[in-house]
């Protein structure tokens, strides 16, 4: 039955409709694709999978219900980051940047109701995909004799209205503070932090897993906040069924969600959402214009690059994110014997090259102003190496202590990642530079999928030239019979790639 | 000798038949002269030609036919000669928004090839002229729309061009901003330079130009002074002219 026009239920559809839209399932498009349904059911299917094969070795060793709790408790927690992320990026999109509540508020709904139903499509949006991930477990786990994991739907929903008020409060503050767009940048880059401390936090169980580490860790885990009785482990107790938490969270969640509502209509009301978007003027700082005017077009270039990507912080936190998977290999050239291992070699070696991929999708590709560069009088062929410059030299400069550490402890073996590392990035940089296609900035994430071929080009670069840095380590450490045709074979690879690039380059 | 006499005589711009497809024609075989030190108002609907014309002109666009000359220079010969002595504002600013108006100058005058002991007093001047010098130590993507544009002026200004090409350059500009704007290149017409301008506000054609050329599909239907369009026409306003020739033809 279709709810009448101007009801609250009305607006709720609106609000989802919205949401929908704006989802990964529907792609952006008014209607899902027969293919997006078909692959997102197959998904669910295999997650379901997933989720009885779990629960079935768990039958078999049960677990102690505390530890299962503690085990629930963390995962959530880890959601609860990527949540809050989703939440304040959905957050100042609907209250900020969809441009449509100046019409709903003049319209006659009570704008209680217009806030209300707001915080639910938030909640909502923040909720879908953890719904998708988990409510198999809860599927499953009912025919396995475990009625009580369908607590798995109440605890999320609790949870996402818990995550969607504090996300709007703190939206509301950070508004005002520092203006919606930067309020969305710091909500891009809480995302991307988000997920590298997971990797880490991965890492340093790896690490301290075995040794001293895992003592440490053991009492850690004993006492204290991480203590099994700790409270942080009640939204894990309460998604697997367990009444007094469960009740607790839904209980919060309904506070949560009562008082957001009336603050965010409050902040509204009084025309604060006014002071926030006017933004705050900076001052003129005292003396005089201060221009650095250069001599060389190729420094212009360059300066002017790399300004650009260090004031731009989501940029960055992309960029950077993937140096937060050369912590680990560090810390292994640091604690490692007298020789880099191979997979240290082709570790930098890939890295690099990725690295540049990014760099130089955003100097070369996304150009802010391309008819400026076209309209002047400036040398293309100047013009294209300032920008490749631009991209290569910070991977460059960024290797260049581990590599000096590398070559010092062992220089041949150095010497042979030095050369991959550096034919790595030239590789992904020519590669962007011949075959990639302008595009704007913040199509940086779906780069990949709006030009296939660069994207073809710059994965074969990157695994010919890391297979390279492998079979070379290697070679220096033992000969074997593999080795010296595996490092031919690579480089002919590297070689083709450019030269199909050169070949397919756009002119 | 001969070549200095050729280039100082030619007109700013001489377009010979050109012709730009675009599944249609968007220019079709096109004639234009323009002279040195006048400010010519390039008029048409939507759709006419205009943005296109002006981006083969400026060598952002290949023309499929014909030959564009830049005060004496041929364009598809010599672009880095032609491009070096003329400038182009399009109706969206070429800015970096991560960039403030300092270094955008900066980034400009590098582009240009000018040396900086003639560059710093230029952009003094062009900052402190557009009001904008307060505003210098700012990022540019948080200015209004008016202080895109006169950033993006001072950008083109800043080599000093002997031809400025603007298109549409006084869209969603406020009065004071429009009012810079067009003191701005009066200005630089009364210093000996040329200015080609399309625009819709046809009162700004009708106060500012010396000249008027109406395109319609991709063809030059009218030209001439004020006055000689209205002994063609029934005469009346500019906007009546215009709406009889480009509705009537």
């Amino acid at each position: 039955m279709n709810a009448a026009p101007g009801s609250t239920r009305w607006l709720l559809g609106h609000e989802l409709r919205l949401a929908w839209y704006g989802s990964a399932l529907s792609g952006g498009k008014r209607r899902p694709g027969t293919v997006s349904i078909i692959v997102w059911v197959l998904a669910w299917a295999v997650m379901h999978g997933c989720a009885f094969a779990l629960l079935y070795a768990l039958r078999k060793s049960p677990m102690d219900d505390a530890l299962m709790g503690m085990l629930a408790g963390g995962v959530l927690l880890a959601c609860a980051t990527f949540m809050l992320s989703n939440a304040l990026r959905a957050c100042v999109l609907a209250l900020f940047e969809r441009g449509d509540l100046d019409l709903l508020l003049s319209s006659p709904l009570p704008s209680r109701s217009i806030f209300s139903v707001r915080l639910l499509g938030v909640a909502a949006s923040t909720a879908a995909l953890f719904l998708f991930l988990f409510t198999p477990f809860a599927h499953v786990a009912l025919v396995m004799g475990r009625p009580g994991w369908l607590a798995i739907y109440p605890a999320l929903a609790s949870l996402a209205i818990i995550i969607a008020s504090i996300a709007m409060l703190l939206t509301l503050v950070l508004v005002r503070l520092l203006g919606a767009r930067r309020t969305r940048v710091l909500a891009q880059v809480l995302a991307a932090v988000a997920g590298a401390l997971l990797f880490l936090l991965s890492q340093a169980f790896n690490l301290v897993k075995h040794g001293d580490g895992a003592a440490i860790a053991q009492s850690v885990m004993r006492h204290g906040l991480f203590a099994p009785a700790s409270p942080l482990w009640l939204p894990g107790r309460a998604a697997l069924g367990e009444v007094l938490p469960l009740a607790g969270l839904v209980l919060l969640a309904l506070a949560a969600y009562l008082l957001t509502v009336g603050r965010t209509h409050r902040f509204f009301v009084r025309g604060l959402q006014q002071a926030a978007s006017i933004g705050h003027v900076a001052k003129r700082p005292p003396g005089a214009l201060r221009f650095r005017f250069r001599r060389s077009l190729f420094d212009t270039i360059v300066i002017k690059e790399w300004r650009l990507i260090a004031r731009d912080p989501h940029l960055i936190s992309q960029v950077l994110l993937q140096l937060v998977y050369l912590v680990p290999l560090l810390v292994l050239i640091l604690r490692g014997g007298d020789a880099p291992g191979p997979a240290i070699g082709a570790g930098l070696t890939l890295l690099c090259s990725s690295l540049t991929g990014g760099l130089a999708w955003i100097v070369i590709s996304a150009e802010d102003a391309p008819d400026l560069l076209q309209s002047s009088p400036a040398a293309g062929r100047t013009l294209r190496l300032a920008k490749l410059a631009a991209a290569t030299m910070p991977p460059l400069l960024l290797v260049a202590l581990p590599l000096l550490w590398l070559i010092a402890r062992a220089p041949l073996a150095g010497l042979m990642v030095a050369f991959t590392v550096t034919g790595a990035v030239l590789g992904g940089g020519l590669v962007v530079l011949w075959v990639g296609r302008p595009a704007p900035r913040s199509n940086f994430k779906t780069r990949g999928k709006e030009n296939f071929l660069s994207t073809v080009l710059e994965l074969l670069t990157t695994l010919s030239w890391g297979g390279l840095a492998w079979a070379l380590v290697s070679l220096t450490a033992a000969s074997a019979d593999w080795v010296p045709p595996v490092a031919a074979g690579a480089l002919a690879l590297a070689m083709a790639v450019l030269a199909l690039a050169w070949l397919l380059r756009r002119r | 000798m001969n070549d200095m006499t050729s280039d100082t005589l030619a007109p700013a711009l001489r377009l010979r038949a050109l012709r730009k497809h675009f599944g249609r024609p968007a220019v079709d075989g096109l004639d234009l002269t323009v002279r040195r030190g006048e400010l010519y108002a390039l008029l048409g609907p939507n759709g006419a030609g205009k943005t296109t014309t002006l981006r083969m002109v400026t060598g952002l666009l290949a023309p499929d036919d014909g030959q564009v000359e830049v005060l004496g220079v041929d364009l598809a010969r010599d672009p880095a000669a032609a491009k070096r002595r003329m400038a182009y504002l399009p109706d969206d600013p070429m800015l970096y928004g991560k960039l403030k108006p300092t270094e955008y100058l900066e980034f400009v005058a590098g582009l240009w090839g000018l040396r900086p002991e003639d560059a710093e007093p230029r952009g003094r001047r062009l900052l402190d002229w557009l009001d904008l010098s307060r505003h210098a130590h700012e990022l540019t993507e948080g200015f209004s729309r008016g202080m895109k544009q006169k950033l993006a002026l001072a950008g083109a200004l800043i080599h000093e061009p002997e031809l400025l090409i603007l298109d549409e350059p006084l869209t969603g500009l406020d009065a004071a901003a429009a009012r810079q704007v067009k003191d701005l290149l009066v200005s630089h017409v009364a210093g000996g330079g040329t200015v080609i301008l399309t625009t819709h506000i046809l009162e700004v054609a009708e106060k500012l130009a010396q000249r008027i050329g109406i395109i319609r599909q991709g063809r030059l239907i009218a030209e001439g002074t004020l006055d000689e369009l209205r002994e063609r026409t029934a005469g009346g306003s500019l906007e009546d002219m215009f709406l009889q020739l480009t509705e009537g033809a």
